[in-house]
């Protein structure tokens, strides 16, 4: 292989591994809204809490596996309670009445890890360690990692929602509110429910990805920010959409950075979100909001 | 008529939208086994009626009793699990999901009971719509509007109902299909004691099946009685049966 073609193939990795991170994000983003009509300005937040709860855990002596899969409950508890607290006393509010609530709960949990944490930065030890050669092409385990828990986290949440009566009883809520009311689903729980999996979904890429992208207080802002840009390209309704909107917009951010300015890699997501918005507000991969309502 | 408890009680009701007032203290009651016609002009109230009584619209006056137990502002979901089946207009079936996810869910404030009961209802449906039968894998919106409005009762059968409110099940459709549905809805009367409210704008067709019928013209029960004594009464004749109301085909 030619190192430029060594060079595309290493870029595209890395891109997919930051790009899971995105997807899974993302896809927190469109569980809530798509059974609420939220979009919850803390999605980043909750990958931000999880790294930090994993290397809190971790230092106080729990091997890594166990800390990591301590901080992903914790973080989905921990989501049930702010839709409980904060959320579920405003219903029926405006969407700038969830704006602000949500926002509200991104900037206490922010701050709250500022003072606790501090300003600096600190990440999870790489899962394993060492690099590995595919025919030249160098792969940091870690971007493995990531995409083997991205791979885990969206088929165990897809078999959730295929399989399981509460799974189906979610879909029914997103896709026709009233009559799942007259079936017996409760909106109220399942709005519960949206934060879970949201919180669930946000805390693994929170946790996996921290080795890679090292976390601080204010790193959900750039994650909640590029998960909603790669879920609007399914138009906040489609989970594969929202996974497949994250490894495109890493895969994009990585050569794009590499190949015209590294400046411009986190300016990628916003010139992405913005052609979005303006030529297909009904996502890129999603349907339009006409179609998906017949 | 059986000596019981009314399946449905409606009591003094009234109820609207903001400062708007749709419905003005409205009675009526159904008796186990009966099938009620409910007809009535365009915006006289049927459908709000029945979102009231299954819960999705809150009463601002009056009662809602099913088998003489006060139900008035219990969440639609709580109702459910207590023997109500709201089958509304436009059907609103789960369009993304397949025939037989939309039908078990319709059993879905039955899950902690029994298996049985549910596949008893589910093969008593499939019996019902033989069409629904042959599309189980096939996702709701594709659906006809005919297959979908099957669906929409058939899901609302699976909840194994002692009450059940039809939101205008031939909107819509072509002659045979209407037909084909009030065949159904006339089997459902003659069998158990399910309480059945018809609210249907084509007052023929829904009058032929029914027990007992009101209508309703502007938020109150204009008139009441068997059907013969509707059909045969000038004002229903002239409002409600006259031109703009296509016979069923036979
Ligand atoms: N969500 C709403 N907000 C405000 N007004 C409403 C709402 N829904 C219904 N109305 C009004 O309430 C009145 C009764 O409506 P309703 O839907 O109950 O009539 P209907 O008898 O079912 O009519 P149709 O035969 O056309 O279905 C109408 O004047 C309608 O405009
Ligand atoms: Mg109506």
């Amino acid at each position: 292989m030619t190192a430029g073609v060594i060079d595309f193939l290493q870029l595209t990795v890395a891109g997919l591994s930051a790009g899971s991170a995105y997807g899974l994000v993302a896809v927190g983003f469109v569980t809530i809204h798509s059974v609420t009509g939220i979009i919850n300005l803390a999605q980043g937040e909750f990958a931000m809490v999880a790294a930090f709860v994993a290397i809190a855990l971790l230092a106080a002596g729990l091997p890594l596996p166990i800390a990591g899969l301590l901080a992903v409950l914790v973080v989905a508890l921990g989501a049930a309670v702010v839709e409980r607290v904060a959320i579920a006393p405003a219903a029926g509010s405006s969407v700038v009445a969830y704006i602000m609530l949500t926002l509200g709960v991104s900037i206490t949990l922010k701050a709250s890890v500022l003072l606790i944490e501090g300003p600096q930065s600190k990440a999870l030890p790489a899962f394993t360690g060492g690099i590995l050669s595919f025919g030249g092409v160098l792969v940091r385990p870690q971007d493995l990692w990531i995409l083997a828990a991205t791979l885990v986290a969206a088929l165990g949440l897809y078999a959730f929602l295929e399989r399981t009566v509460t799974g189906k009883a979610f879909r029914a809520c997103a896709e026709q509110p009233t009559a799942a009311r007259l079936v017996g689903v409760s909106p109220a729980r399942m709005s519960t429910l949206s934060f879970v999996l949201a919180g669930t979904v946000g805390a693994v890429a929170g946790v996996v990805s921290s080795p890679v992208i090292q976390t601080d207080w204010n790193i959900g802002l750039f994650l909640g920010l590029k998960g909603f840009v790669a879920a609007s390209l399914g138009g906040l309704a489609s989970i594969p959409a929202a996974i497949a909107g994250g490894l495109l917009l890493g895969v994009v951010e990585s050569l794009g950075a590499f190949y015209v300015s590294s400046g411009l890699r986190d300016a990628i997501a916003f010139f992405v979100l913005i052609v979005v918005l303006v030529a297909r507000p009904g996502g890129v991969f999603g349907r339009t909001q006409a179609a998906a309502r017949v | 008529m059986t000596q019981a408890a009314p399946r449905l009680t409606v009591e003094g009701l009234s109820a609207g939208y903001g400062r708007i007032e749709v419905l003005h203290g409205l009675g009526l009651a159904v008796a186990p086994g009966e099938l009620l016609a409910v007809v009535g002009a365009n915006g006289a109230g049927k459908t709000t009626l029945l979102r009231v009584i299954s819960g999705l619209l809150p009463a601002r006056a009056g009662r809602v009793l099913l088998d003489g137990r006060a139900v008035t502002g219990m969440a639609a979901e709580k109702l459910a699990s207590a023997g109500l089946a709201h089958v509304p207009e436009n059907r609103l079936v789960f369009p993304g999901m397949s025939v037989a996810d939309n039908l078990s869910l319709g059993a879905y404030a039955r899950r902690r009971g029994s298996g049985e009961a549910v596949e008893r209802d589910r093969r008593f449906v499939l019996d019902l719509f033989p069409r629904l039968a042959d599309r189980l894998a096939q996702p709701a919106g594709t659906l006809s509007g005919g297959e979908q409005q099957m669906l929409a009762i058939g899901r609302g059968l699976m909840a194994g109902p002692k009450l059940l409110l039809l939101d205008e099940p031939s909107l819509g459709l072509a002659p045979k299909l209407v037909s084909e549905i009030f065949a159904v809805l006339g089997r459902l009367r003659d069998q158990g004691d399910l309480g059945i409210v018809l609210v249907e704008q084509n007052a023929r067709a829904a009058l032929r099946i029914a027990d007992r019928a009101i209508v309703l013209d502007r938020g109150q029960v204009l008139l009441q009685g068997t059907p013969k004594a509707l059909l045969d009464d000038s004002r229903v004749q002239a409002a409600y049966l006259g031109r703009g109301y296509t016979e069923v085909a036979r």
